[in-house]
């Protein structure tokens, strides 16, 4: 009988945590509706310059139906996806590279350190007029916009990941008498895995801002091209519903790449059992 | 002939940092298989003598010969087991137990076989493919004592290695660094403060002075194993390194 009390009371400590948890899965929830609540309030009534829920709805709707140049919404989003991910390919392997060699190579960083963060300096969309004049507005120029605006986080993390590599786990290749190719490969790198993946992170979201940047400088696709569109024609549902999309899109990407990270380093899952 | 039957000598070592004396006129010799300890105040230069042991500091002054070479940890066979536990996070229990093997690029059997010999020692069988960080302090030290043990080592060098575990912990790890030096017949260098821990695991016991560095005595401990810390004469031995410490 005393037993069947002490389960009781763990319990009911057990419900408000049970609750508490609950109530981190719905905060989430309560946010996106309190948002389109107000989207409702601000839009209401014929005077509103804010496009309604309504009104973006039928947009969409309207967009399946009639292509804007022979591209669905889907289509236009995959467009600037294609334009990412060719860059983000690039900005990685040439990213990682380069981090490598300027946080590994003294000399290196002492020769390149001071150019590159110059260049770092450089907002990626401060090279359109060059990229422009080099290359014109094909598909080339755009992904290359991307690729510097990638470029940078990736080159910045992996340089400060490989050069701040804890000492005791050098002390542990010393002990075992690596050689300085094993020393890179099999303590620094993998120990700098953590920050490499913080720069894989930090470049996808930039990667994604830049190419809708670079979209709506010119272009004929993607969903930067959309929301010139809309602006032009003044059909700024059409710009709402880029907009939401370009949220949802990003959210997705981050996802992702949380997801690669388990799987490519699982023991970055820090303690959580 | 005489010389064969050591491991370790240590000829009249002597260490100067300029005017500074560390090491004066170190002698002793270490035969193959035993367990010494080498205890002394803090701050007497031991991690000096490891750096020697090591070559990171070439000695001022006398040799330190494994097999009867000048120690050369290229050459030699060289464990070391540090304070702070250091497995590589990256990599499970068993890729930690594989590394120092892999990085002298031994044939995959060879390192099959003494990785799986450590895994059954040390009782990681069902930790073999977790990560550091799922484990605790204690498992992680004996990744650490196991990985050192793989390496088949000439001389095992433990520093303080037990120096920030609680009494429990170390009393466990102590019965075990014990029976692994029983299983392979290494010879092991241990350093510590802890004179009971000293009394507890060595052959032989090395009481250093404080500094400039000599050594005091080079006292035997001769008591049966399993050692009962609360024995008559396990308490004398420790009251008397106690007191050869304290008294210069």
């Amino acid at each position: 009988m005393k037993k069947e009390k002490e389960e009781l009371f763990l319990s009911e400590y057990e419900r408000r945590e049970l609750l508490q948890s609950r109530i981190y899965r719905v905060l989430p929830v309560a946010a996106i509706l309190l948002l389109l609540l107000l989207w409702v309030a601000v839009s209401r009534g014929e005077a509103s310059k804010f496009p309604s829920p309504t009104a973006v709805w039928e947009r969409y709707l309207k967009l399946l139906d009639r292509p804007i140049k022979n591209l669905g919404l889907f289509g236009h989003i995959w467009a600037s996806l294609q334009r990412v991910f060719i860059a983000l390919g690039a900005a990685w392997v040439i990213g990682i590279s380069f981090g490598i060699l300027i946080g590994w190579n003294k000399k290196a960083n002492a020769l390149l350190g001071p150019i590159f963060t110059a260049f770092r300096a450089v907002p990626p969309l401060a090279w359109v007029p060059l990229v422009t004049m080099w290359f014109g507005i094909g598909e080339f120029p755009k992904v290359l916009i991307v690729f510097v605006g990638a470029l940078m986080p990736v080159v910045v993390n992996t340089q400060a990941g490989i050069a701040n590599v804890q000492k005791e786990y050098m002390d542990i290749g010393t002990i075992f008498h690596a050689n300085g190719r094993q020393m890179l490969l099999e303590i620094a790198i993998p120990s700098a895995f953590d920050a490499i993946f913080a720069g894989i992170r930090n470049s996808t979201s930039a990667g994604w801002m830049v190419v809708l940047a670079a979209e709506m400088l010119g272009g004929k696709s993607g969903v930067g091209f959309l929301i010139v569109r809309g602006m032009d024609s003044g059909d700024y549902p059409l710009c709402l519903l880029s907009m939401i999309c370009i949220g949802v899109v990003g959210y997705l990407l981050a996802i992702v790449i949380q997801f690669l990270e388990r799987i490519i380093c699982p023991w970055t899952a820090k303690k959580s059992n | 002939m005489s010389e064969s039957q050591y491991k370790v000598e240590v000829h009249n070592l002597t260490k100067n940092f300029g005017s500074l004396k560390v090491l004066n006129d170190i002698s002793f010799n270490i035969k193959k298989g035993e367990f010494v300890c080498i205890v002394g105040p803090t701050g007497c230069g031991k991690t000096t003598f490891l750096n020697l042991l090591t070559r990171i500091y070439m000695p001022t002054k006398g040799d330190l010969l494994i097999d009867g070479e000048s120690a050369d940890p290229k050459k030699h066979n060289l464990a070391f087991v540090f304070q702070e536990p250091s497995a590589l996070p990256w990599k499970t229990v068993e890729q930690n137990l594989r590394f120092g093997l892999e990085l002298k690029k031994l044939p995959k059997e060879e390192i099959d076989k003494r990785v799986e010999t450590i895994i059954k020692l040390m009782g990681l069988e069902s930790f073999r493919d977790s990560y550091p960080h799922q484990l605790s302090v204690s498992t992680e030290q004996r990744i650490i004592i196991g990985r050192a043990f793989a390496m088949n080592p000439d001389l095992l060098l433990m520093d303080e290695p037990y120096g920030q575990m609680d009494i429990k912990l170390r009393f466990y790890l102590e019965d075990e660094v014990l029976r692994l030096w029983k299983e392979t017949g290494a010879t092991v260098l241990f350093i510590t403060h802890n004179i009971e821990e000293a009394v507890y695991l060595a052959e032989r016991v090395l009481i250093l002075s404080n500094k400039p560095t000599t050594i005091k005595e080079d006292l035997a401990i001769d008591l049966p194993r399993p050692r009962d810390v609360t024995a008559p004469e396990f308490i004398e031995k420790r009251q008397y390194i106690t007191d050869q410490i304290k008294w210069w």
